[in-house]
């Protein structure tokens, strides 16, 4: 088997997303075996490939907590510098470079909304285990990956008026429409000049979404608002649409 | 007080004059009761966590000796005791600041209030609404400790606490003062002057409560936006006793700085929502300069509190201003409406569903004392129209009608071509013959963005209808029936604010947190009308805050209110629905403190 004629080693399921059900670790762990006996007979390259995988397993972990902690600046920074042309898309909005529509993301945006924090699913509404398996795929050169993890998280929006109700819960830091979504997380990851990963393009998959608060004991399907205005006019919107 | 603290003019006193008039004081506070006299010739070491510690020597003569931070001034002071609590107070020479300290006698446990005044704090800094709060607004910083006798530093100490939230108190101090204090949130107060004023107006200020023991607590306020006069006390609930202090500036801008004893009356205890293991640890302090839209991130500064300063970011418009603004968009209902409105009227889940009960009616309203006669004939569900007598001119209006009780008609419309822009809203029994019109027109003598309303009652009559018979003398009628209650108000799943109709003209709101404790809080006065048993009409106007009006049918049976607001300025006039889930959440006794009182008899 000619390792160069294949694009990307694919490996499925290990250290999958803490959204995922223990029984389908499992079985995507079944399916990672089989696909990395298919993908390379050079152990060499095999073992730096899963190395790799590994690293880009632990850089999401890391990217998901700086995201559950609100520390935006730690996720900005994950990303790969404005030469690179980083972008995310975001709820049929795409942010992009890495100190523009990035920044403006997860520094104005996400905060403003609470967006990001993992929570549980939403009773009723768990994505299903194909939904959640994850992948990464790492490229045969390891410069480049693309993978794909689940979330569970929420999200929001401030109330959009001036009245005294959101006026006053704001001082508490309230004044949120918030929400939960489950999908999966679109990466393209890529090394910088000093060898570390960093993510290219992340694109939130919604799948689901509910009118959703921890502690409630049911959920309704919602429907939110895609981005219609580009920023500048929106001073916390996208710089392109989908 | 005559001119109500909300439109009170308060001085803008300079540091200069406030070290003036404390300079007055440095010789301690007064007091009406006798001082005790347990710190006489002690020394006594107050360590404090994450504040500073003080070293007093007490003097026969009432003067104390304060070592801080190797600085040594010399003050006089104040002492009162309660139960095993002792609390002095005293001021630093030529600092605008001095200290509240509460021992707990038996614990050896100390809670120490840093009261200060000039700060210099700037809110919403580094944004277009920065300002700086008024010097004369007395700022606190409380700090946990105890009194180091040499033993191992205690492991517990006093804390912030939840357990006060709910609970009224009218207070009676040595003074003759009467207050009536309704601690609703975990950092406010509602407050009515019974003594002092003379509108029975209730107010909010900013406050803290600490938990000494399961009897005891320590509590303080300060008007802020107000006097900025503050008020700290313990108080013991079995006994309900107080002494305290009460520290600033009143509104002819005197020093007030006087200790006192108080006896209490607890009049009622609402429910708190929290979670029964939150124990309300946790201060709510609004983050200081976090950024625009952005929930709590900044940290902490000295003095941090949660003070809802809505007039500040109030924008003066006159009546003119608002009339061209209103010219360009006048708007009932529509997406003009939506766009201003306040999220209940935007997030309508929870009002109740609009009603046809109008339609294929023709009737007339007749309003009691030369008021109006207003026709309406209603053929679909959301168009009407009506004449005045005055002008018999038949107009077309957008309307949203309910069906607030049976056979009992809510409406709202614009009135056409008005100047100042106006609105009713119009409660019609059907099944009685009475009426009731909320008439509100934008405007009042402080603000052109502000509204104004006034109820008038009268009957109902429809033509050749055999069943309506309108009664001569019976009259929907202001009423206080709903004095001493307080409602959760859910206007959808995240937009819930608990309402205390705190005194017959007026009201205050709290605003829940994630996690339903009671946070901020603001009050306005209003007005409350008896349609039925169990159904009202309650209507406030934001007063010095945003002028926006709620005007609203209660169906206390029902527990669901549904109505309008009212509002404009710069966007122009807006005329919108509103409605929520309503919740019991308790009722204070309290209606007997007010009204027309023999003072000075």
């Amino acid at each position: 088997m000619n390792i160069l004629r294949r694009s990307f080693i694919r490996k499925m399921g290990v250290g999958a997303s803490a959204a995922l059900a223990p029984t389908v670790i499992m079985a995507a762990g079944l399916n990672m075996a089989k696909a990395e006996a298919n993908t390379t007979d050079d152990p060499a390259l095999r073992a730096a490939l899963l190395e790799e995988e590994k690293a880009l397993r632990r850089f999401h972990q890391a990217f998901e907590e700086a995201m559950d902690k609100g520390l935006h600046e730690e996720v900005i920074s994950m990303f790969a510098a404005d030469t690179e042309d980083a972008e995310v898309v975001f709820n049929g909005g795409v942010f992009t470079r890495r100190s523009h529509g990035v920044s403006r993301l997860f520094r104005e945006r996400f905060p403003a909304g609470k967006t990001g924090r993992r929570m549980e699913p939403a009773p009723g509404f768990e994505l299903t285990p194909d939904q959640q398996r994850d992948s990464v795929e790492v490229s045969p050169d390891l410069r480049s990956a693309k993978a794909v993890f689940p979330y569970s998280i929420q999200v929001g929006m401030p109330f959009e008026t001036e009245t005294s109700l959101a006026a006053m819960a704001r001082l508490h830091g309230e004044g949120v429409r918030t929400w939960w979504e489950g999908g999966v997380y679109r990466v393209h990851y890529r090394k910088d000049v000093a060898g570390q990963w960093k993510i290219r393009r992340l694109e939130y998959d919604t799948l689901s979404r509910a009118d959703y608060r921890s502690g409630k004991s049911y959920a309704q399907p919602i429907s939110v608002s895609r981005f219609v205005t580009r920023f500048p006019a929106d001073p916390q919107g996208p710089d392109d649409l989908v | 007080m005559r001119i109500p603290m909300h439109r009170f003019k308060y001085t803008k006193l300079t540091k200069e004059q406030i070290g003036t008039k404390l300079k007055a004081a440095e010789g301690g506070p007064r007091s009406a009761s006798p001082y005790s006299s347990v710190l006489n010739g002690k020394t006594l070491k107050i360590v404090t966590q994450d504040g500073p510690t003080l070293e007093y020597k007490f003097g026969a003569n009432r003067r104390l000796t304060l070592t801080e931070g190797g600085k040594q001034v010399s003050a006089g002071y104040g002492e009162l005791t309660l139960n095993q609590m002792l609390f002095f107070s005293h001021l630093i020479p030529n600092e605008q600041k001095g200290y509240n300290v509460f021992i707990d006698q038996k614990t050896n446990l100390a809670t120490v209030f840093e009261v200060w005044t000039c700060s210099g704090i700037k809110q919403n800094a580094g944004r277009p609404t920065e300002f700086t709060l008024d010097d004369r607004e007395v700022q606190r910083q409380i700090y946990f400790g105890y009194v180091d006798s040499g033993q191992k530093a205690p492991e517990k100490l006093h804390h912030y606490t939840n357990r006060m939230t709910g609970k009224g108190i009218h207070w009676t101090q040595d003074t003759g003062i009467e207050t009536l204090e309704l601690y609703a949130s975990v950092t406010n107060t509602n407050f009515v002057e019974l003594t002092r004023h003379v509108d029975d107006l209730s107010y909010v200020s900013t406050s803290d409560y600490v938990l000494v023991d399961d009897r005891t607590i320590i509590y303080n306020r300060t008007e802020c936006e107000f006097s900025g006069i503050h008020t700290c006390f313990a108080a013991d609930l079995y006994g309900v006793k107080q002494v305290g202090v009460r520290f600033g500036f009143n509104d002819n801008d005197e020093l007030e700085y006087y200790m006192f004893k108080g006896d209490g009356k607890v009049v009622g205890q609402l429910a708190y929502l929290e979670n029964f293991d939150d124990h309300g640890l946790k201060p709510m302090f609004a983050p200081a300069a976090a950024p625009a839209g952005a929930p709590a991130a900044a940290p902490l500064q000295k003095g941090a509190r949660t003070t809802y300063r809505p007039v500040r970011t109030f924008t003066h418009m006159t009546d003119e201003e608002v009339h061209q603004a209103a010219l360009k968009m006048t708007s009932a209902f529509g997406a003009g409406a939506a766009q201003q409105a306040p999220p209940q009227a935007v997030a309508t889940g929870n009002n109740l569903p609009f009603s046809d009960i109008l339609v294929g009616k023709e009737f007339t309203l007749h309003f009691d004392n030369g008021g109006p006669v207003r026709d309406y004939r209603i053929k679909e569900m959301f168009k009407l129209q009506y004449r005045d007598h005055s002008d018999n001119v038949w107009h077309d209006a957008d309307y949203r009608a309910y069906e607030g009780d049976d056979n009992l008609a809510w409406f709202g419309h614009m009135i056409a071509d008005s100047k100042p822009r106006a609105s009713v809203q119009v409660a019609v029994d059907f099944t009685n013959g009475l009426t009731t019109s909320i008439e509100s027109h934008m405007g009042t003598p402080y603000y052109g963005n502000e509204t104004t309303y006034r109820a008038i009652f009268g009957v109902a009559e429809i033509a050749g209808a055999s069943s309506l018979e309108a009664p001569l003398y019976v009259r929907h009628q202001l009423t206080d029936e709903l004095v001493g209650h307080a409602f959760s108000w859910s206007y959808s799943d995240q937009t819930t604010s608990m309402h205390i109709y705190s005194s017959p003209h007026s009201m205050s709101w709290v605003i829940f947190t994630g996690a339903q404790a009671l946070g901020a809080e603001w009050c306005s006065p209003c007005i409350y009308v008896k349609l039925r048993p169990g159904v009202y009409i309650f209507c406030q106007n934001e007063e010095a805050c945003n002028g926006a009006q709620m005007i609203e049918l209660l169906n206390t049976r029902a527990s669901h209110d549904c109505g309008f607001t009212y509002n404009g300025g710069a966007r122009g006039v807006s005329l919108g629905v509103t409605g929520a889930i309503g919740r019991h959440i308790g009722k204070f006794d309290i209606v007997d403190l007010y009204g027309p009182k023999r003072r000075n008899a």
